[in-house]
């Protein structure tokens, strides 16, 4: 099973840049395609693509979140995380990783470069005690004009 | 369709630089699970008869779980199979860290080397390329060294297995290190490694893992934490001490619930059992011929539980373990030094096996031998092999270069080591073990070597619980305590999912232990087959003490499979993988009746005073009976024909 990218594409090169495999190939301004052998499904190309060429494996179509900042990302409750890393090692931009928090030695979760997530959702699928939540970050406030 | 396992292996040939991928069939994942399981299909199918272990027939494979990325706890054990140049025999070790899921996301369950490279290389795996690439300028670089390099080289994400000088060296005690220090130490394996020519093994993999039932995977996986979370206040690590010579001076034994273990465990790690193993024997002292009254309390005091976790300043947990037995410590005297905690292994074999009291020379032996990637066990076993030989005037200071290997002397032990790694002097006589170190150095000194089959066993003492003495003796790997003990039985406690198992007498005389009947052969079988079920899922030991029901193996291996098996059907797997390792041994023309345990070990003659006073292991009449359990001749330990046969095996 693996993403497919429809004849709406039109060679942005915005889906090459993001996919954590590299398993799509296209030439800039052509009509790319998902190596299927190489696709885990993470949906960023479709997140991504401004065409709506991106669809997923049961052939639906993929929908853009267009501002980057809208992508939820991972949230660790450290009171849940035991510390099993099965999160660090399974998130395909490897954004994760495990710090002291509080007064234990045993290292908890958290995302250290939240720009390189691609809000695939696999940390949260993965954590077998359910400490991850993926959510919009709360969004810079924005001003208002007083009348 | 998602079972867990990725279904394919890497072949690489060193003396042609060619690297092919091969699928596996589903039934050989049945038949033999992942893992050391797969490893054994692969390496006894392909490795000619008779090959030599340093040479280009001998076929190097790192293997990952089934269990690996699935989601279930204890999964993330990496292992590593050949034949091995220090036994002769069938080879395995197995490591924690974070390279496990690693390779597995390459897309492959093992990998596999062959040939022998004309330089140094290593081989870079991701998701879609792999490809050998040139290693001259990390030749000579110790372990750490050559991991920071290559994580570098590696790109984000990236995951290091490789050799250190030991390894280089063809040390035939060498391991293959991992994450800054921890080793596959056991087999010499980090030898055929490097008489391959082969630096590292770096992969970076972004596949993902499907197993069948994620969500009931996890469901399990909930319960199996809710055990090891569960952690009552403990008393202080010298305090831990009395228990065990409590436990020494009781005439009963009782039989132990691994639950407990499992409460020091997370609040020490290994090290917990410094002391408790000396007070109750154990832990052998002054190369097996010493006992618990020439180590006592008082000066195994510095290095009590508390005081190794005194320098630990985080816990270092493996991949996918929610207990976390490891950790990083400050090296002493030296700023901004660190190592990996040492584990009890380490501190007995190079403590209390040599009489030396001095911690922080143990904290440092360990660095000094993790980067070196060189056997801890084996170097400890090794270096009180020495200083009996200097004791009894087989080696002289003349012969040891100036150093007085004294009982005890801890730099001098210490400069030793270091010889041993840079195969310097006497440390070149050392550095492959007490066997052939026994060979060279002659005048008698065969007598001092503590070995069995060739291989320093682990600081557990078969005097005290004799199923260590059968399986150092039985397992195809001679030497491994990570199999079975009386011990393990009762912690595994399988008799609460497999039919026909015995059930562990809750309070018993300690001389029923010495008791050579059958149960004992039972007992140990059920311990191999479980082991090797353990082994093909890729699970820490540590969580299986905790017994079955709350570490649940086979449970896990169904919702990750989608297979509907029996745990009498697992651990049938478990008894054709036995078979097939010891119809390795065979092939290869290693006789089972050979492999032998040194005399003094076995209680020949018995310890006049101390712990295990008077025991004695017979190993005969339950070795004979073990190797009955899995239908192979009982006189000779050899799988006939028909038994192999009716387990699909193709000699
Ligand atoms: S959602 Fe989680 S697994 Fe996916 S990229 Fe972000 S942090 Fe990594
Ligand atoms: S998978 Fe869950 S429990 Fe494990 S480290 Fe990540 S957040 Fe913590
Ligand atoms: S118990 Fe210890 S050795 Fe086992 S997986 Fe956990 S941290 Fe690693």
């Amino acid at each position: 099973m693996a993403y497919r990218i429809t004849t709406e594409c039109n060679g942005c090169t915005a889906c090459v840049r993001l996919c954590p495999t590299g398993a799509i190939a296209g030439e800039r301004k052509a009509l790319h395609a998902v190596n299927p052998s190489l696709c885990i499904e993470c949906g960023a190309c479709g997140r991504v693509c401004p065409q709506d060429a991106v669809q997923d494996a049961f052939g639906i179509a993929c929908r853009r979140i267009p501002k980057l900042s809208l992508w939820p990302k991972p949230v660790v409750d450290a009171k849940i995380c035991v510390s099993c890393r099965i999160c660090i090692e399974g998130c395909p931009a490897s954004c994760l990783a495990g710090r002291m928090d509080g007064g234990e030695k045993h290292e908890i979760a958290f995302l250290a470069e939240p720009k390189a997530c691609i809000s695939c959702g696999f940390c949260e699928a993965d954590c077998p005690v359910e400490a991850i939540r993926l959510v919009v970050p709360e969004q810079p406030a924005v001003e208002v004009k007083q009348s | 369709m998602n079972r867990g396992y990725m279904g394919k292996i890497l072949m690489v040939d060193l003396s042609r630089g060619e690297i092919s991928e091969e699928v596996i069939p589903d039934n050989v994942y049945e038949n033999y699970l992942s893992g050391l399981g797969l490893g054994a299909y692969i390496l006894f199918n392909r490795i000619p008869a008779g090959a030599d272990p340093l040479g280009p027939d001998n076929i190097l494979g790192f293997l990952t779980g089934l269990l690996t990325g699935t989601g279930s706890f204890f999964s993330g054990r990496w292992m590593v199979a050949g034949k091995s140049p220090l036994t002769g025999c069938w080879g395995d070790a197995n490591c924690g860290g974070n390279l496990s899921p690693a390779i597995k996301r390459c897309g492959y369950d093992g990998i596999f080397f062959k040939g022998i490279s004309e330089k140094p290389v290593y081989l870079y795996v991701d998701s879609g390329r792999a490809e050998l690439r040139d290693a001259s300028s990390l030749w000579g670089k110790d372990a750490v060294e050559t991991e920071e390099t290559l994580l570098l080289e590696g790109g984000k994400g990236a995951r290091v297995a490789c050799i250190g000088q030991a390894g280089e060296n063809r040390s035939l005690i060498a391991g293959i290190c991992n994450d800054k220090g921890r080793l596959a130490a056991r087999s010499g394996l980090g030898a055929v490694m490097g008489s391959k020519r082969l630096k590292a093994l770096v992969v970076n993999g972004k596949r993902r893992i499907q197993p069948f039932n994620r969500h009931e995977i996890k469901r399990l996986s909930q319960s199996c934490n809710r055990w090891v979370q569960f952690q009552p206040p403990l008393f202080s690590g010298p305090a831990l001490s009395r228990v065990g010579t409590l436990m020494r001076l009781l005439p009963t034994q009782m039989a132990q619930d691994g639950l407990l273990y499992k409460f020091f465990l997370k609040k020490w790690g290994t090290v917990s059992m410094n002391q408790v193993s000396i007070e109750i024997g154990d832990s052998p002292i002054k190369n097996w011929k010493g006992t618990n009254e020439d180590f006592g309390p008082g000066r195994s005091l510095t290095v009590n539980p508390d005081a190794i976790t005194g320098r630990e300043f985080v816990k270092y947990h493996c991949y996918g373990c929610p207990l976390g037995c490891g950790g990083k410590c400050s090296l002493p005297g030296q700023k901004g030094g660190e190592t990996h905690k040492p584990e009890y292994e380490t501190v007995l074999a190079l403590g209390g096996l040599c009489m030396n009291e001095d911690a922080d020379s143990i904290f440092h032996m360990n660095e000094m031998l993790n980067r070196a990637g060189m056997d801890t066990i084996s170097a400890g076993g090794t270096v009180a092999f020495a200083l009996e030989c200097y004791e009894k005037g087989i080696l002289t200071k003349d012969d040891t270069g100036g150093l007085e290997l004294t009982w005890g002397n801890a730099p001098a032990i210490l400069a030793l080591v270091e010889k041993m790694i840079r195969r310097e002097g006497i440390g070149d006589v050392l550095a492959d073990g007490t066997k052939v170190a026994a060979r060279r150095i002659g005048k008698g000194s065969e007598a001092f070597a503590m070995h069995v089959g060739g291989q320093e066993p682990a600081m557990h003492d078969g005097r005290n619980d004799p199923g260590f003495n059968v399986h150092y003796a039985v397992e195809a790997t001679p030497g491994r305590h990570t199999i079975g003990a009386q011990l393990y039985y009762e912690m595994f406690q399988l008799w609460k999912e497999v039919k026909g198992i015995p059930r562990a007498k809750p309070l018993y005389s300690k001389d029923r232990k010495y008791l050579a009947d059958h149960e004992k052969a039972v007992m140990a079988a059920a311990c191999s087959k479980y082991m090797n079920v353990a082994n093909g899922a890729g699970l820490c030991m540590f969580g299986l003490l905790m017994g079955v029901t709350r570490t649940p193996l086979f449970a896990w291996l169904n919702a990750a499979t989608g297979w509907r098996k029996t745990p009498g059907q697992y651990l049938d797997i478990g008894a054709r993988i036995q078979t097939l390792k010891q119809a390795f041994n065979i092939k290869h023309g290693v006789d089972p009746r050979s492999i032998r345990v040194s005399d003094r070990m076995l209680g020949k003659p018995a310890l006049p005073a101390g712990a295990n006073k008077g025991r004695t292991t017979d190993l005969e009449k339950v070795r004979g009976n073990y190797w009955d359990q899995f239908g192979w001749d009982p006189e000779t330990g050899v799988p006939d024909p028909e038994a192999l046969e009716r387990l699909g095996i193709k000699t």
